[in-house]
C-alpha cells in the first residue's frame, strides 16, 4: 500500500522522520571524527581486480546501469561507474557506459567526462563511449548483448534496476568470459545475478557503495543511521509478533505496527494508559 | 479544431521564454566560481526538495489536497518535459555516433547503416501513422501506410522483442545448471530446495504425494490438533512443502531485502537533499 501523505498512516510518516533524524544524527557525529566502522564487500573489492583483467587482456569494460530511470538508483550507479572511471583512466583501457534513458544518458556523459578529468586524463575521454542505445527494453538487451559479443568485453559492471533483461546481460557477459559484477536493488533479479555473475551486491549493499568505496566519514555516518534503523524495524518485528502471540492481533500495538488505520485505536489506548 | 489558437500560442510563448531564460542562464553559471555553482545548486535541490516534503506532510483537506498539491501535480509534468527533451538528446547522440561510422566507414559501419535506416523507415510511418490518426494536416490512413506499419511494427518489431524474451528461458536453463552444479554444501542445499518447489508447483508433486499415500485433504480436526500424525503427514505432501518453502522462507528475505533497500533509498535521499552525496558532483 502506499501513501499520498502523511496523514494517510501517521505512523509511518513518524518512522520516515526517525529514519531521516537517525541519519542525520550519525552523520552529524562523523563529521565530529568519530571513527566508524563499514564491513567488507567482497564485490567492491573485486571492481579493481576487473579493471585490471580488462587491462592486461586490452579489452573494453561496460557499466550498464539497466532501465534505470533518473532518480536515487541512478545517481548511485553513476557514482559507482565514475569511480571505475577513474580506475580505467589511469591504464587507458576502453570502456562502454550504455544506457536506456535519455536523461541518465545526458548525466552519464557529464560524470564520466568528469571522471577523466579529475583522473588527469580529459585526452582519452571519448563522448561516443557513453551510449543511449533503446528506450525499449529489448531493443536495448540486444543492443547490450551484440556489443559485449562484438567487443569481446573483459569486465561488465552491472548497477541498477533490472527486470527480465538482467538475465540476457549477465549471460552475455559469462560466454565472452567477462568478470561480472551486479549490484541491484530489484530482488526478483537478485537470482539470476548469483547465477550468472561473479559478485552480486544485494539489496541495501547497493547503497552503501558509495560510502564504501569514498570512506568518506559523511557517508559512513548515514550507514550507521541506515544500520539502527533497520535494528528498529527488526525489534518491532520481533516485538510485533511477541505482543500478537500472547495479547492478540487485536491489540492496539499490533493494529498501529500493521493496520494504516491503526493509529487512531493506538492513541486511545495510550491516552487510556496514561490517563490511569 | 484539434487545438485552441490563444493557448497554442500561450504554450509557444511559455516555451520560447523558457529557452531564452535558459539560454541566458547557462552562460551566467558559467562565470560563477565553482563554490559559488556549487552553493546555488545546493540551494535549488534544498528548496525543490523541500516542496516534495512539504506536499507529502503537510494536513489535508477533505479532497485530499493541501495547498501544494496542484503545484505538485504541475511539478511533475515539467518533468515528464525534461524527460522528453533528454530523449531528443539521447536519439541525437545514438544518431551522431551511427552517422559517423557510417561515413567514415570505421569497423563494423555495417551495422550503423542498418541502424540509421530503419531509425529513418520506423520514425517515418511511426509519425504519418500519428498524423493520420488524429487527421493532421489532412492525412488519412491510406493501405500503403497500413501495410507498411503493420510490416513494421506488427510483423518486424513485435516479433523481435518476443525472440529477445524468449532467449531467456535458454539462459535461464544455462544459469541454473551453474548454478545447481553440486559443488558446495550451499549449491546442494539451493538444488534440493529448487526441486522440492519446482516439482511441488506442478501436477507430478500431487501425484507423487497422492501415490504414497499421503493424505490429501487437511480436515478441521487435524487442523485443530498440528501434532497429530495425519495432519503432519499431510504437509510433508509436496505441494505443501513447496508453498512453505515459498510463503514462510521465501517471502519474509524478500521482505527483509525490501526494508534494507526502502531505508537505503531514503538515506541516499535525505543526502542527496541536503547535498551530502558528492558521487557525481
Amino acid at each position: 500500500m502506499s501513501y499520498q501523505h502523511a496523514e494517510d498512516n501517521w505512523f509511518a510518516a513518524i518512522l520516515i522522520g526517525f529514519i531521516a533524524l537517525a541519519v542525520l544524527v550519525n552523520i552529524w557525529r562523523a563529521r565530529r571524527g568519530k571513527e566508524l566502522y563499514i564491513r567488507r564487500i567482497p564485490g567492491l573489492d573485486a571492481i579493481d581486480e576487473a579493471i585490471g583483467r580488462s587491462t592486461e587482456l586490452g579489452r573494453p569494460v561496460t557499466m550498464i546501469p539497466g532501465l534505470t530511470a533518473f532518480g536515487v538508483e541512478a545517481v548511485q550507479a553513476l557514482t559507482i561507474f565514475k569511480y571505475i572511471t577513474k580506475q580505467i583512466a589511469r591504464f587507458a583501457t576502453p570502456m562502454r557506459l550504455l544506457t536506456a534513458n535519455a536523461t541518465v544518458y545526458a548525466v552519464a556523459q557529464e560524470a564520466i567526462a568528469d571522471a577523466y578529468n579529475e583522473a588527469g586524463r580529459p585526452d582519452l575521454y571519448d563522448p561516443d563511449s557513453v551510449r543511449f542505445l533503446s528506450s525499449e527494453q529489448f531493443a536495448f538487451a540486444s543492443g547490450v548483448a551484440g556489443l559485449m559479443q562484438r567487443e569481446r568485453v573483459a569486465a561488465n559492471f552491472m548497477f541498477g534496476i533490472f527486470y527480465a533483461e538482467s538475465l540476457i546481460f549477465a549471460e552475455t557477459g559469462n560466454i565472452v568470459g567477462a568478470v561480472q559484477i551486479a549490484g541491484t536493488v530489484s530482488f526478483t533479479q537478485v537470482p539470476f545475478f548469483v547465477a550468472a555473475c561473479d559478485y552480486t551486491i544485494i539489496g541495501d549493499e547497493f547503497y552503501a557503495t558509495s560510502a564504501y568505496i569514498s570512506r568518506e566519514p559523511v557517508l559512513l555516518g548515514s550507514m550507521v543511521g541506515q544500520d539502527l534503523a533497520k535494528i528498529s524495524f527488526a525489534s518491532m518485528i520481533v516485538g510485533g509478533s511477541l505482543i500478537s502471540t500472547f495479547l492478540g492481533t487485536d491489540h492496539p500495538i499490533v493494529q498501529l505496527l500493521g493496520k494504516p488505520q491503526g493509529w487512531q485505536p493506538f492513541v486511545e489506548w495510550l491516552s487510556q494508559m496514561l490517563g490511569r | 479544431m484539434l487545438f485552441d489558437t490563444t493557448q497554442l500560442v500561450v504554450a509557444l510563448l511559455w516555451i520560447a521564454g523558457a529557452f531564452a531564460l535558459a539560454i541566458a542562464l547557462i552562460p551566467l553559471l558559467g562565470t560563477l566560481p565553482p563554490r559559488g555553482r556549487f552553493a546555488l545548486i545546493s540551494f535549488v535541490t534544498f528548496i525543490a526538495g523541500l516542496f516534495f516534503a512539504a506536499e507529502f506532510f503537510l494536513p489535508v483537506g477533505e479532497d485530499n489536497k493541501n495547498i501544494l498539491t496542484d503545484p505538485f501535480q504541475k511539478m511533475q509534468g515539467s518533468l515528464q518535459v525534461i524527460t522528453a527533451l533528454s530523449l531528443g538528446l539521447g536519439t541525437y547522440g545514438l544518431v551522431r555516433m551511427h552517422l559517423r561510422n557510417a561515413i567514415q566507414r570505421r569497423p563494423q559501419w555495417g551495422y550503423s547503416l542498418v541502424l540509421l535506416v530503419a531509425f529513418v523507415v520506423m520514425a517515418f510511418f511511426s509519425v504519418w501513422n500519428t498524423m493520420a490518426e488524429k487527421g493532421l494536416f489532412g492525412l488519412k490512413r491510406t493501405p500503403l501506410l497500413e501495410n507498411a506499419f503493420t510490416l513494421l511494427f506488427d510483423y518486424t518489431l513485435i516479433q523481435l522483442d518476443a525472440t529477445m524474451f524468449s532467449l531467456i528461458a535458454f539462459y535461464i536453463f544455462s544459469a541454473a545448471y551453474r548454478a545447481f552444479r553440486i559443488r558446495s554444501i550451499e549449491a546442494s542445499i539451493l538444488m534440493f530446495t529448487a526441486m522440492l518447489v519446482m516439482i511441488g508447483i506442478v501436477p507430478l508433486g500431487k501425484l507423487i504425494s497422492d501415490s504414497i499415500g499421503l493424505p490429501a485433504v487437511q480436515t478441521a480436526e487435524m487442523r485443530t490438533n498440528p501434532f497429530m500424525l495425519e495432519n503432519i503427514l499431510y504437509n510433508l505432501r509436496l505441494p505443501q512443502i513447496a508453498s512453505w518453502i515459498q510463503e514462510t522462507l521465501n517471502a519474509p528475505v524478500q521482505r527483509a531485502i525490501e526494508f534494507g533497500v526502502g531505508i537505503g533509498a531514503l538515506a541516499m535521499a535525505i543526502r542527496l537533499w541536503l547535498s551530502l552525496e558528492r558521487g557525481i558532483n
